[in-house]
């Protein structure tokens, strides 16, 4: 019996990012953007995205690809205001990743639109590790979720580009520490930007959405 | 639980690599695994347990080695090394700046497997 030491060099995640340039490629193709929404359950994601859609959809044409563990209820929301929607069940699964991606991009109508939207399972773990094939990636934070987010999850915060700290309305009932936000958010990703906004007031909303317009031009 | 389909990669990976080398048993299976990821040992282990059982890997150990961070500094452009304790306090070498750029410290590989040939 011999017991022999074979040295590999194997990324674990080398199907998930085929899979994903397969999508990039076909985006491109398409001409299409795609903008992965990430974030904890119930930080805003549907809100943010609707109100999004309301202000730039007369400059973009939009689709939405949901991805939620079990439901339809956040699909419905986004039928309801006749933008081409795609839910995807994960089954229990924490994330979505670029196979899945694929499957929905075969249901859109991608000759006919300008920006996709992932609204990625809630979760500040599973997400960050599994590339979908994005051109652009951000995440929310709200204000009850606490500044100290980053700390606890460091991965999430440096795969993204822009934190949109939501539900800015009820900050006066919360200890939420923007200067520790920045502090501990910039030691690993400088570039981060972080905007405060509460799409129920409308307060912040102008100037994220005109940074997400740049992002999509 | 994100280690669930990561382990399943993994053992897809191992097995073909092992079936193409004729191997009759697997010991050991070594993984290089970067900083930022929040992946629980002892969870990956369990995984693979219960995946590899009635399979030539059945038995065998997943060893999991950390690979530092690389950081570059926002102020000098000094890249330097931070571990899963100074990844939330870096401080560039060279000019003390405390906000930076991660340039590594995501990786996900298979480094090495020990197998078993009759």
């Amino acid at each position: 019996m011999d017991i022999e030491y074979i040295d590999l060099k194997e990324c674990i995640l080398a199907e998930n990012e085929g899979d994903a340039q397969e999508v990039r490629d076909l985006l491109k193709e398409k001409n299409v953007i795609l903008w992965n929404v990430m974030s904890s359950p119930g930080s805003g994601k549907t809100t943010f995205i609707t109100d999004v859609i309301k202000r730039l959809g007369s400059q973009f044409r939009f689709g939405v690809i949901e991805a939620d563990i079990e439901s339809t209820v956040d699909a419905e929301k986004m039928h309801a205001l006749g933008i081409p929607t795609v839910q995807l069940r994960t089954g229990g699964g924490c994330h979505l990743d670029a196979a899945m991606t694929m499957e929905a991009l075969a249901k859109m109508p991608l000759d006919d639109l300008d920006v996709l939207i992932i609204e990625n399972v809630g979760n500040l773990v599973c997400p960050a590790e599994f590339d979908v094939g994005a051109n652009i990636a951000t995440m929310l934070l709200s204000i009850p979720e606490g500044d100290d987010k980053c700390i606890k999850y460091p991965l999430m915060f440096t795969v993204t580009k822009a934190v949109f700290v939501t539900k800015m309305d009820v900050a006066p009932y919360f200890d939420f520490n923007f200067e520790a936000l920045e502090k501990n958010s910039h030691r690993l990703n400088n570039d981060l930007r972080i905007f405060p906004v509460s799409v129920k007031t409308g307060e912040g909303m102008d100037e994220a959405v005109e940074w997400l317009k740049q992002q999509f031009n | 639980m994100h280690e669930l389909p990561f382990t399943k990669g993994i053992f897809k990976s191992v097995m073909r690599k092992a079936e193409s080398v004729n191997a009759t048993g697997i010991n050991r299976v070594v993984l290089e695994i970067g900083v930022l990821h929040d992946f629980i040992p002892e969870f990956v282990q369990r995984y693979w347990d219960f995946i590899s059982r009635g399979t030539i890997a059945e038995g065998s150990r997943v060893e999991i080695r950390w690979k530092n961070a690389t950081v570059m500094c926002g102020q000098c452009n000094t890249q330097f090394e931070v571990d899963k304790e100074t990844m939330t306090d870096p401080k560039c070498p060279s000019c003390g700046y405390e906000f930076g750029t991660m340039l590594s410290g995501n990786e996900l590989r298979i480094i090495g497997i020990e197998i078993v040939k009759e």
